[in-house]
């Protein structure tokens, strides 16, 4: 599985809006991967990898032509898409959620495919609130009175 | 500071049973923990009996509370406690809507209706305040003359100035933060010169944004004129102390409570997680209070223990003894029943358990009162979005809130109420910022840059503003006992019957309403709704509304001047049961717009005098608990 992740790490970021250098600070990367890998199985998860190669090299740096090709390929894909979209819930809060109903009768269930936060760690590493200059309830606070200043809300 | 010394006095099951003590408390909660410290400082023997576990006394047992919340899928108000089966609590996920004349048994609170109500409490040590959020407003003067003033509900049999120096005791025991200034409406009055023991919290930007706007604006209500005006919010949770406090000497900040030397606890930084847990230990809880009692060496505490029922002589009406039962193991069935003497009992298990434990023990009183007057604040919320990113998910829960509507002539015909901004967005209301996820992805299709834009306009803008509602005392609002419900140990658990009078439901159209006005004036984009399908759906005037518990659980052991239409006196001492006290806010006559800690802590130290003066030890005097700049 090791060499699935770099594709896991492109299309991560593709999907989140996160450099995948952001991406492989938070640590999760390895973790996300298994649990998604685990659940959907290696043959879901090289397809969803080989989908998304496929959108970045036709795209060829086009930014908008790189999304529209990830909304062909991926994102309206019945098999595909549900999975991309959990990825992005597992980086944004550190849950995984179970699939649709009409995934898992026609592409296999899992006993692991329920909701759980894939570990104590992966939710005070979400994007969530980075994404807009908070940090997550409970955890990396910013410090006494930082909350009367304006969110600081970065690229990156 | 840090607490530090030898191990708390966790006291066995072996050691207590058949023995006499000079007091024993039930509940380590704020009540029971002022009392026992109160009482332990002036060489009283105290025992503590708490229905939860006694570990966590300790910081390495209150991380595991924090890594539970972090690791629950559901973080709801009481994610970070176990549950155990033997001292069960209710959890908020557990209402539901009920159809007319349906019951809902599955929680631990048995929900007769007709209003659903998902308040909760904690049965750990330490009690709700674990889990509490910290604010610390005094009640108002006119709040204790309802009767008298607005022909409504109940008064007091005290007045707000006789409890003047019981809550400058509990602002300190507390630690509160907020600014004197910034508390003046409605007749609040502190005394010359008091000053509270920590600055306010810094209000959020948030705040400031809505204050820039709003200042100013005028309400008209029953023919009075009010101009509003965005207010610091008292709140127990360790900012910079004040060095004007108590005559000059200042305020020195009680940090984590550790039997080791720990360097947490000091100020709050902003983890806007009051609410289950805060992780820093910067928020009061009473283990605090609870650790510096049993620092004195006299009191003990035995945990792991259930009280189950009182036994009382029937010639003079005093109470024997208390049986208990000791658990093992928090889940498998299983306990040994003990019995223990004591000169004084005090319940302190909350207004729910208080009555509960009564009732249980069939003693509902002579005026047959125990367990009726529930009351507990309604909260209308209102959310909208802000023109612009204003911060939201940051600080603490709340920082700032709109005052000057608490108290007026309008309250012969409707509810007094207060507001409070939220700095934690919409989630009490939707489930935010899960739910806003949800909708992005799944429903807008957004993903990358699309996504996080989403996000900072559609999080970062949120401004939920909490609407307060005050409820009276009735009677057929009530906490009872039926042997068709009991818990694993056989103990029968609460039921609850509640419903909402117009008077309170007159102030909930009224919120709504002047939500808009407020939304209006700041801009702001209006995305209330009311769910007819939400546990506390109700109408009123054609509209719809939704109703949510406070958490504020009052009233069960109403105070007042005769034991035939009360059930304590003053000092929260029992009518019919001359060495019994009923310490909380099941004691309180009403409820104002301020959450109850505050109140019920000032009771205790009143409380804690009484016992000492019955027990012919001298009480402190008034002056020396509280603390004047
Ligand atoms: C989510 C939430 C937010 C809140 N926010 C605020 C706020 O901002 N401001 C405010 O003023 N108030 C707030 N409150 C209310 C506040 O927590 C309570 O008023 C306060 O904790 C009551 O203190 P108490 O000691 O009387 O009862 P509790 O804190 O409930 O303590 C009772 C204790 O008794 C124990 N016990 C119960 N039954 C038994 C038994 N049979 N035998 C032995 N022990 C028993 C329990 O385990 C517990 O330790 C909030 C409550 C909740 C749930
Ligand atoms: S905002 Fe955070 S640090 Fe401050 S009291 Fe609440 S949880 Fe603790």
């Amino acid at each position: 599985m090791a060499d699935m992740l770099d594709g896991f790490l492109a299309l991560s970021a593709a999907l989140t809006g996160f450099t995948g250098h952001r991406l492989r600070g938070t640590g999760q990367a390895e973790a996300y991967l298994a649990t998604a890998t685990g659940i959907v199985g290696e043959g879901v998860m090289r397809d969803l990898l080989l989908a998304a190669d496929e959108a970045r090299a036709s795209a060829g740096g086009d930014a908008a032509k790189h999304e529209a090709e990830l909304r062909r390929l991926i994102m309206s894909d019945d098999r595909l898409g549900p999975v991309a979209r959990n990825i992005i819930r597992m980086w944004y809060v550190g849950s995984w959620y179970q699939l649709p109903k009409p995934w898992r009768e026609a592409h296999g269930q899992s006993p692991r495919d329920h909701d759980h936060v894939v570990s104590p760690i992966s939710y005070t590493e979400g994007l969530l609130w980075p994404a807009i200059g908070a940090n997550p309830a409970g955890a990396k606070p910013a410090g006494y009175g930082m909350w009367a200043m304006p969110p600081r809300i970065a690229p990156g | 500071m840090t607490t530090s010394g030898k191990d708390p006095a966790l006291t066995s099951f072996e050691a207590v049973a058949g023995q006499e003590f000079d007091v024993v408390i039930v509940g380590s909660g704020v009540s029971g923990a002022v009392i026992a410290k109160q009482l332990g400082a002036r060489g009283c023997r105290v025992l503590v009996l708490e229905a939860g576990s006694g570990n966590e006394i300790t910081v390495a047992d209150y991380e595991e509370s924090v890594q539970r919340f972090y690791g629950s899928q559901r973080k709801d108000n009481n994610s970070a406690y176990a549950n155990p089966r033997n001292a069960p609590m209710p959890r908020d996920y557990e209402t539901r809507k009920l159809p007319p004349g349906a019951s809902n048994t599955d929680g631990y609170l048995v929900q007769m209706g007709p209003l659903e109500i998902d308040s909760t409490y904690t049965r750990v040590l330490g009690g709700t305040t674990r889990h509490w959020e910290g604010k610390a407003l005094r009640m108002l003067p006119d709040d204790f003359r309802m009767r008298s003033l607005f022909g409504q509900g109940r008064d007091w049999p005290l007045a707000y100035n006789d409890l003047d120096a019981h809550y400058r005791a509990a602002e300190r025991e507390l630690g509160v933060a907020g600014d004197v200034e910034d508390q003046q409406y409605g007749g609040l009055d502190f005394g010359p010169g008091y000053v509270l023991p920590m600055r306010k919290m810094p209000l959020s930007y948030l705040d400031r944004m809505i204050a820039r706007d709003l200042d100013g604006m005028e309400v008209t209500l029953a023919g009075e004129t009010f101009p509003l005006k965005v207010r610091s919010t008292p709140q127990a949770r360790n900012g910079v102390p004040n060095p004007a406090y108590d005559e000059g000497r200042g305020y020195k900040p009680v940090g984590a409570v550790s039997t080791h030397q720990e360097d947490k606890g000091e100020r709050c930084q902003g983890n806007t997680n009051c609410v289950p847990i805060c992780p820093v230990q910067a928020k009061y809880d009473a283990r605090r209070t609870l650790y510096a009692a049993l620092e004195t060496d006299n009191v003990q505490l035995l945990a792991w223990t259930v009280a189950s029922r009182l036994e009382v002589d029937g010639a003079t009406g005093q109470v024997s003894q208390l049986e208990f039962k000791t658990y093992d193991d928090p889940d498998a069935p299983g306990h040994r029943v003990g019995h223990v003497r004591a000169k004084v009992f005090v319940l302190a298990a909350n207004a729910v358990e208080n009555a509960r434990l009564m009732l249980a023990s069939d003693l509902p009183g002579s005026s047959n009162r125990v367990g009726r007057n529930l009351m507990d604040h309604m909260y209308l919320l209102t959310w909208a979005l802000m023109p612009k990113p204003a911060g939201a998910l940051r600080g603490p829960i709340c920082t700032a809130g709109i005052e000057d509507i608490r108290t007026g002539a309008y309250r012969r015909h409707q509810a007094a109420v207060r507001y409070s901004i939220h700095n934690d967005g919409w989630g009490w209301a939707t489930g935010s910022p899960y739910s806003d996820l949800e909708h992005l992805v799944e429903h807008e299709n957004r993903f990358g840059a699309a996504l996080r834009q989403g996000l900072i306009d559609r999080v970062s803008r949120q401004f939920l503003l909490d609407c307060m509602i005050e409820v009276l005392p009735d009677e057929s609002n009530r906490v009872s006992v039926d042997p068709r419900w009991v818990d694993q140990m056989g103990n029968p658990r609460p039921v609850i019957s509640f419903g909402a009078t117009p008077y309170t439901l007159e102030t909930a159209a009224f919120s709504r309403r002047l939500s808009r006005r407020i939304f209006q004036r700041l801009g702001a984009e209006d995305h209330t709704h009311y769910d007819p399908l939400a546990p506390g759906y109700v109408s009123h005037g054609g509209e719809g509304y939704v109703l949510r518990g406070g958490n504020h659980w009052a009233g069960t052991h109403i105070m007042g001047t005769s034991a035939r239409d009360s059930v304590v006196d003053s000092t929260q001492r029992s009518w019919d049961h001359p060495n019994l006290y009923l310490a909380g806010a099941g004691s309180m006559a009403s409820i104002g717009t301020a959450n109850t800690t505050l109140t019920l802590a000032a009771l205790c130290f009143r409380t804690a005098e009484a016992i000492l003066a019955g027990l012919g030890t001298h009480a402190p005097a008034a002056a020396t608990t509280g603390a004047r700049a």
